[in-house]
C-alpha cells in the first residue's frame, strides 16, 4: 500500500475517532458514577467493566437488555441519554468512513497505486503507449502479448475507460495522466530494467519533441519511437540521436517513389505488410502526369516523391476547409470544379491523388475524375477508418490510411525487426535484383509466402546450438534439407541473416553459422515447422546432417 | 499561536501525568490505585493516539508509535484487572502488580513521547 494513501485515510479519521471515543467514555462513566440496585434492593456500583460491556452493545444498537441488574430510574435517565449520544457519534463516524471511501482525492491515489503495481508485476518487456487512438489500439492488437506488454498512458479520462472496456488479454494497463509530465512518465515504468521503449505518435509535433526529450533524460537505454511530420523536426529528432523516428508521410513519398521507378522493391516491402507477394496490374502505378489535389503536408510529401522519381505533375492547392466554407458543400463537382480539372489536364493523366483532409471531398474529386477520362489511375488518402467500407466500394486503386501506415510501421520495427531492417537494405538495391528475388519466393515458397523471424540460441535452436557448441561448421544449405529425405530440399528460404551488428542480405548457402544468429525466413507453416523440428530435434539433425544413426 | 499544537501538546501531557497518576503508589495494594484514574489514562490517552493521527513528519510516526504503546499497555492493564475480578473472581497480590506495573510500561511509553514533543518544540525555531 502506498504511503500516501494510508495518511489520507488517517487524516480524515481523525474527528470521527475522537468522537466515538468521547461519546463512549462520557457514557461510561456516567454508568459507573450513578449508583443501581441490584434483584434485592440492595445499592450497587457499575464497575468499568459492566459499564463498558454495556455501553459497547447499547452503542452499536444492537441491545440485549439491561445488565447486570434491572436498571433503576437514575440510570434509566442517563441511559436514555447516552443512547442518542453515541448512536450520533457512531453515525458521524460511519458517514465520514463512507464518504472517505468516495473522495476523489482518495480514489485517485488509489487508481495510481494499482497501476503502478500492475506496471511493476509485469516481468516481460514493455512499452510505453502515449496517447490511446486508433493507430495505438492497432499497435496494442497486435503487438499485446507475444513478445511485448503494454502500458498506455492517456490525459483524457474517457480514453483510459475506453481502454478499459476493450477488456485486452493480457491486461493492458492504462492510467490518466499528462505523458509530458516526469512524474507520470515515472508510475508508468521507465525506470524498470524491462521497459523496451516509449511509443509517442501524437499529431502535434511538439508534444512528441517534449516527450522525446524528458525519456531520453529519464532513460537512456530505451527506444524512443516517436512520429514526426516535418523536416525541421526529423532534424531535431536526428540531433538527439533517435533512430526511430516515424514520419507517415516521408513513408508514403518513398513508397510512391519505389512504385514508380521500383515496382519490385515495392512489392517486397509491400508483402511485408501483408500484401501477396505478385504484382498485380492494378497495383502498379501509371507513368505519365500525376494531379494532385491538395497541398498539405500528405500533398507535399506526395510531390517529393514524384519530383525524386522525375514524373510530369501538378500541385493543386485545394483547402478542404475553405472549399466547404466557400461552397458549403463536401460534394466535389460543380461547373467551377469540372473546369478546373479539365485546366489541370485530366483527360491527358494518367494518375490522379486526392490528399485533402476530408475523405467525402477526397472520394468525390476522383469520381469526378473518373467520369472526365475512365482509365485515370486513382489514389486517396484517407482519414477516419470509420469510412473503410465507402472506401473500399468505390474501387479506388489505391487508398493511403496515415493512421494505418504508422501503426504498420511501428508495429514491424518492434515486432518484426529484421523484416524492417531487409525492406532498409533491399532498398538499396536495384530493381532487378528485387524482380529475380520475388520469383525465386515464388518459385520455392508460393504467391503468398509467410514471414518468419528466428534467433539461433538455446530456447529457439536446442539441437543446433549444441552441436554448434561442440564447435562444428553447419552451413545454411545444411539446413535446407527435408526431414522425410535428405536429397529433398525444405521449402524455405533464407533472406536474411544479422550475425551482431553485421547484416548479410541473401546469405550464401556455405556460410557457416554461429550461435546468436538472427534469421529472417521465408516459408509456409508446414516447411517451417518442419524446419523447426530439425533445429531443436537432436535425431532429425544428424539425419539432415548425414550422420549414419542406424 | 497554533490552536491544534496547544490542544494536541496538552493531551500528551495530560496523558503522561494521568498515567503517573495511576502509577503512584504502592504496587501490591490496588487500594492505593483508582480505577476511575485507569479509565481517564486510557481515554485521554486514545484521544492523544488520534490527535497524533495523519502527521506525515518523521518525527509524527514516531510519537503516533508511543502512544501505541501506551494504549496497548494500558488497555492490557484494565484488561488484567477484569480478568482478575471476574473469570478467577479474586484480585491477587501478582494480578495488582501486573495491573500497576503494565501501567508503569505505559507511563514510560507516555515519558518519551512528551521528551520527543518538548525536543520538537525547543528545534524549532518559531
Amino acid at each position: 500500500m502506498n504511503e500516501q494513501i494510508v495518511w489520507i485515510v488517517l487524516k480524515r479519521l481523525r474527528t470521527p475517532f475522537l468522537v466515538i471515543i468521547i461519546t463512549f467514555a462520557i457514557s461510561i462513566l456516567g454508568l459507573v458514577l450513578i449508583q443501581g440496585t441490584d434483584n434485592n434492593g440492595n445499592p450497587y456500583q457499575m464497575t468499568f467493566f459492566d459499564a463498558f460491556y454495556f455501553v459497547t452493545y447499547m452503542a452499536s444498537t444492537i441491545g440485549f437488555g439491561e445488565a447486570p441488574y434491572t436498571f433503576n430510574y437514575e440510570q434509566r435517565m442517563w441511559v436514555s441519554f447516552s443512547i442518542y449520544f453515541t448512536v450520533i457519534g457512531w453515525f458521524y463516524g460511519i458517514g465520514a468512513i463512507v464518504s472517505l471511501i468516495q473522495d476523489e482525492a482518495l480514489k485517485k491515489a488509489l487508481n495510481r497505486n494499482s497501476f503502478r503495481n500492475h506496471v511493476r508485476n509485469i516481468n516481460k518487456p514493455f512499452y510505453i503507449i502515449l496517447g490511446y487512438n486508433g493507430i495505438t489500439k492497432s499497435i496494442i492488437d497486435r503487438l499485446n502479448g507475444h513478445n511485448y506488454r503494454l502500458v498506455v498512458l492517456d490525459k483524457d479520462e474517457e480514453k483510459i475507460d475506453e481502454l478499459i472496456l476493450e477488456n485486452f488479454y493480457p491486461n493492458v494497463p492504462g492510467f490518466v495522466g499528462d505523458a509530458t509530465n516526469q512524474k507520470m512518465l515515472k508510475i508508468a515504468g521507465i525506470h524498470q530494467k524491462n521497459c523496451a521503449g516509449v511509443i509517442s505518435l501524437f499529431e502535434d509535433d511538439m508534444v512528441n519533441s517534449k516527450i522525446a526529450t524528458i525519456s531520453k533524460l529519464l532513460n537512456k537505454k530505451i527506444d524512443i519511437i516517436v512520429k514526426a511530420t516535418s523536416k525541421a523536426q526529423l532534424e531535431h529528432f536526428k540531433s538527439m540521436d533517435l533512430k526511430h523516428v516515424k514520419n507517415p508521410f516521408d513513408i508514403i513519398s518513398k513508397r510512391i517513389y519505389y512504385g514508380i521507378t521500383a515496382p519490385y522493391i515495392w512489392l517486397l516491402e509491400m508483402w511485408m505488410y501483408g500484401h501477396i507477394l505478385k504484382l498485380k496490374k492494378r497495383d502498379q502505378f501509371p507513368l505519365g502526369k500525376y494531379i494532385i489535389y491538395g497541398k498539405g503536408r500528405m500533398g507535399k510529401a506526395i510531390q517529393e516523391g514524384l519530383q525524386k522519381a522525375g514524373i510530369e505533375y501538378v500541385i493543386e492547392d485545394f483547402d478542404s476547409q475553405r472549399y466547404i466554407e466557400e461552397k458549403n458543400t463536401t460534394i466535389f463537382g460543380d461547373d467551377d470544379d469540372i473546369q478546373r480539372l479539365l485546366e489541370l489536364g485530366v483527360k491527358e493523366s494518367a494518375c490522379i491523388i486526392a490528399a485533402t483532409q476530408n475523405d467525402l471531398l477526397n472520394l468525390t474529386i476522383l469520381n469526378k475524375a473518373k467520369q472526365l477520362n475512365p482509365k485515370i489511375f486513382t489514389m486517396a488518402r484517407e482519414n477516419t477508418l470509420d469510412d473503410l467500407n465507402i472506401f473500399q466500394a468505390s474501387k479506388i486503386n489505391k487508398i493511403y490510411i496515415v493512421e494505418k501506415i504508422l501503426a504498420d510501421a511501428t508495429y514491424s520495427y518492434i515486432a518484426r525487426p529484421l523484416a524492417d531492417l531487409f525492406i532498409q537494405e533491399a532498398r538499396k538495391k536495384d530493381d532487378e535484383w528485387a524482380r529475380i528475388i520475388v520469383h525465386m519466393l515464388n518459385n520455392i515458397t508460393g504467391m503468398n509466402p509467410m514471414y518468419f523471424e528466428t534467433v539461433l540460441n538455446d530456447a529457439n535452436a536446442y539441437a543446433l546450438t549444441l552441436r554448434l557448441e561442440k564447435g562444428e561448421n553447419i552451413s545454411l544449405a545444411d539446413l535446407r534439407r527435408s526431414r522425410a529425405d535428405r536429397n529433398e530440399m525444405l521449402h524455405v528460404v533464407f533472406l536474411l541473416l544479422k550475425r551482431g551488428n553485421e547484416i548479410y542480405l541473401m546469405p550464401d548457402a556455405r556460410m557457416n553459422l554461429q550461435i546468436g544468429d538472427e534469421l529472417l525466413i521465408v516459408s509456409d507453416e508446414e516447411n517451417y515447422s518442419d524446419f523447426e523440428y530439425i533445429v531443436n530435434n537432436i535425431y532429425e539433425l544428424e539425419y539432415v546432417l548425414g550422420y549414419t544413426t542406424s | 499561536m497554533n490552536m491544534h499544537k496547544i490542544i494536541s501538546g496538552s493531551f500528551f501531557i495530560l496523558a503522561m501525568t494521568v498515567n503517573f497518576g495511576f502509577f503512584y503508589g504502592e504496587p501490591t495494594v490496588l487500594e492505593q490505585h483508582s480505577s476511575y484514574e485507569l479509565f481517564a489514562a486510557i481515554i485521554v490517552n486514545l484521544i492523544a493516539t488520534v490527535l497524533k493521527l495523519g502527521d506525515r513528519t518523521q518525527l509524527g510516526a514516531v510519537l503516533l508509535a508511543t502512544s501505541i504503546v501506551a494504549d496497548i499497555q494500558l488497555i492490557a492493564s484494565a484488561t488484567v484487572w477484569a480478568f482478575a475480578m471476574y473469570v478467577i473472581g479474586d484480585v491477587n497480590i501478582e494480578a495488582a502488580t501486573a495491573i500497576v506495573s503494565l501501567s508503569g510500561g505505559a507511563l514510560l511509553a507516555n515519558i518519551v513521547s512528551v521528551i520527543l514533543f518538548v525536543g520538537d518544540t525547543l528545534k524549532s525555531k518559531r
